[in-house]
């Protein structure tokens, strides 16, 4: 199933997101991720859903349906090849700070805090297959806890 | 001014009339004041599904008169919201215009599950084209005028507001000013493009003029933009063949040489066989539902497609386009009218193959409508429709509620009247008839109205009887009575070996009911009574209800059976219908 994403913007109104997800819910989908902030503009919001479908048809139907709605300015799905997806995570490592000094270089990550000897709190950024490749590196031994914000994405 | 006053100052400045509804608790205030005002014809409906279907009967049978009114409902919050949910839904899936205001708990108490509260905005949403909860009494009234704008506008739909108790009874700021003139809803993300843009169209003029086998849709966007005299001349002009959707029918007279009567699931030989043949489909104000193209891998498949539709979301959401116009169909066809490059051709081979389509089933029906007796001489539900309209010569107002009957009334009645048909398509939900008509009688009371229901679906909302009973309007009412839910036993008959589960239904003595409510009443269950009775019922004063005693073995033909595709249309009966087991059903 091919991921995709859908940029929206829409007024900052309560209930925009309940519809929006309400139709995507009507649509059988599970969402991946979904990310809602303010945009440049006061009042209108900048919302980022990611989603899996191969069907091209499927993904358009989605979009029209979301223009549709009043609250909804414009639509558009974001196609990897010419838009950014970028994602933060926050992760709580059980790790010797030799070790993760070998990362360094390979990976964007920010040493939050130095909790104890081997307990590191880090910030990673960057894309998902990135985040999950540091994450993998690491090994799911050594994760204790991990906070991901889901993707965000921007156009080239 | 409070809130309540100003809900309704803002109602009066949109023209609207008739209020239907029912009161309680959380609304009272809006009634009171209403009561006080004295600006509005209340009707009172007898269980709010009523008054949403009233509404829904009041705004489209008044689309194509001189003055439109969207249909407005009232109800209390709590349960009185959720009885209209039904009504709410079946006017978005039928894209009605209308105006639901319920009471909601004070906003003190929301989210606390107070007394009658439900999350009205929460159920409404993915239902209704919009929902409001003001709060705020400054916010009142422009929000009633931005309801109706987004309602009536564009492809119409159903808007919500719940309007908490407190908010009703709230004083607005001694420097609260509103124009309702000067107003221009702030919606930076609704869009609606009514005037088609200029390269589609010349595309589909090109697509039109080397057609040879080209086929008219007329959906329920010729009726919502009232293009139907407009439609009329158009496919004189071009001599091309049309066949109305469900709720297509009625734009055009229905005897029109050129029309082919109702497509899809229970639609014509003609229609049907002229999709499956036809090389370009034009199709107007219409969304490709299900029933009207079955299996959609086999529909059209040699036909390219014009869709011209208002809600651009229905472009290529089932049926591929060739050419996609997203703009109102009057002014689409009123563009294409115009363009000097638009040629007639005769195709008088593809009006041969269509003639021929004509005659598949056409004995075969002629006979059994004009001998209008089934098995143990009951009257066959087509021979009635057909009778009622060749005595009102089919100029009467027809609202039919759903199920087999439906399909008869769609099918036999000889349309005449623009906009004359009414009933539940989308939805498909019973009982809407009675209610409906009640709004369409409201809406145009010099004409008759002829509420059409089964057995089954006049129990769904016959309290109605008492509104009609209360406000004397003139709707005369039919039962085919046949003992069984029609429908679901013809799919029974036809798919379930005859076994006739939850089908049979003993109804009550619906002479002694339309006496209780004193509403003249006649039982017909000879075939030589029919026109007698219908003539009674013309010339009773008031309303008046006719039940006729129907076959229950009749069967709607053809049929392509759910999930099939036009090749599998059923054009006969596939086997004889078992003897009935179950009797208790049969009319008392």
């Amino acid at each position: 199933m091919k991921r995709r994403a859908i940029l929206a913007f829409t007024l900052d109104h309560p209930g925009v997101l309940n519809k929006i997800s309400m139709l995507i819910r009507k649509k059988m989908y599970n969402v991946d991720t979904l990310t809602v902030c303010r945009s440049r503009i006061p009042g209108v919001s900048r919302m980022t859903i990611t989603l899996r479908e191969s069907d091209q048809d499927r993904v358009d139907q989605v979009v029209c349906q979301l223009e549709k709605f009043t609250e909804v300015i414009s639509v558009k799905e974001l196609d990897t090849d010419h838009s950014y997806w970028r994602e933060v995570a926050i992760v709580k490592l059980e790790i010797e700070a030799s070790v993760l000094e070998t990362f360094h270089g390979r990976y964007n990550f920010e040493i939050l805090e130095q909790k104890s000897d081997d307990i590191h709190i880090l910030q990673v950024a960057g894309s998902t297959r990135r985040i999950d490749a540091f994450l993998d590196e690491v090994g799911q031994g050594h994760i204790v806890e991990i906070a991901r914000t889901g993707v965000t994405a921007m156009e080239k | 001014m409070n809130g309540k006053q100003l809900l309704l100052k803002a109602l009066k400045e949109r023209k609207v009339r008739f209020l239907f509804g029912y009161t309680g608790g959380a609304i009272m205030p809006v009634f009171d004041e209403m009561e006080k005002m004295g600006a509005f014809e209340f009707v009172m409906a007898r269980h709010e599904q009523g008054a949403a279907f009233m509404a829904q009967g009041l705004s489209r049978a008044s689309l194509s008169t001189s003055t439109p009114q969207i249909g407005v409902c009232l109800s209390t919050s709590g349960p009185g919201a959720m009885n209209l949910v039904t009504g709410v839904a079946d006017a978005h899936m039928d894209s009605v215009p209308m105006l639901a205001i319920t009471g909601q708990v004070a906003t003190g108490v929301i989210a606390t599950d107070a007394f009658q509260e439900s999350d009205v905005v929460g159920v409404m949403m993915p239902i209704s084209k919009q929902t409001y909860m003001p709060l705020a009494a400054e916010d009142v009234e422009k929000t009633v005028h931005e309801a109706c704008y987004v309602a009536t506008t564009g492809r119409g739909g159903p808007v919500v507001i719940d309007l908490p108790k407190d908010i009703q009874n709230q004083q607005a700021g001694d420097d609260y000013r509103f124009d309702a003139k000067k107003f221009r809803p702030h919606l930076p993300g609704y869009f609606y493009t009514p005037t088609p843009e200029r390269d589609p169209i010349r595309q589909a003029i090109e697509l039109i003029n080397k057609s040879e086998r080209p086929l008219i849709f007329c959906g329920h966007g010729v009726i919502n933009s009232n293009a139907g005299d407009l439609l009329q001349r158009f496919i004189e002009k071009v001599n091309i063949p049309v066949a109305s959707t469900f709720h297509g029918i009625s734009a055009i007279p229905a005897d029109h040489p050129l029309h082919l009567g109702m497509m899809g699931m229970h639609g014509t030989v003609e229609a049907n066989r002229a999709i499956m043949e036809a090389d370009l489909l034009i199709a107007l104000g219409m969304r490709f539902d299900d029933r009207v193209t079955g299996k959609l891998d086999e529909y059209a498949q040699n036909a390219a497609v014009i869709h011209v539709e208002i809600d651009a979301s229905e472009i290529d959401k089932n049926v591929r386009t060739t050419v996609a116009i997203n703009a109102d169909v009057y002014r689409t066809l009123h563009v294409l009218m115009g363009d000097p490059m638009l040629t007639c051709t005769p195709r008088r081979r593809w009006w041969d193959k269509i003639n021929s389509f004509r005659e598949v089933m056409k004995e075969d029906l002629r006979e059994e409508i004009e001998v209008g007796i089934g098995n143990d001489n009951k009257l066959l539900m087509k021979g009635i429709v057909h009778r009622l309209s060749a005595v009102t010569k089919g100029r009467d107002l027809v609202v039919a509620d759903v199920g087999q009957h439906q399909m008869m009334c769609a099918r036999f009645y000889n349309y005449q009247t623009n906009n004359s048909w009414f009933g539940s398509g989308g939805a498909g939900t019973m009982g809407c008839s009675l209610p409906m008509a009640i709004g369409v009688k409201l809406a145009r009371p010099k004409e008759r109205v002829w509420s059409i229901s089964g057995d089954g679906g006049f129990q769904m909302n016959m309290q109605e009887l008492g509104t009609i009973m209360e406000k004397q309007i003139d709707v005369k009412i039919i039962i085919l009575n046949n003992g069984y839910l029609g429908m679901v036993r013809q799919w029974q008959t036809f798919f379930f070996d005859g076994r006739f589960a939850g089908t049979p239904m003993l109804s009550p003595d619906f002479g002694l009911i339309s006496q209780a409510y004193g509403i003249p009443y006649r039982k017909v269950e000879l075939l030589e009574d029919v026109v007698p009775a219908i003539e009674e019922a013309i010339a009773c004063k008031g309303a008046m209800v006719l039940e006729f005693i129907c076959d229950p073995s009749e069967v709607i033909l053809p049929m392509i059976p759910a999930g099939g595709g036009f090749g599998d249309m059923m054009i006969r009966h596939p086997h004889a219908p078992k003897k009935d087991q179950t009797k208790q059903g049969e009319a008392a």
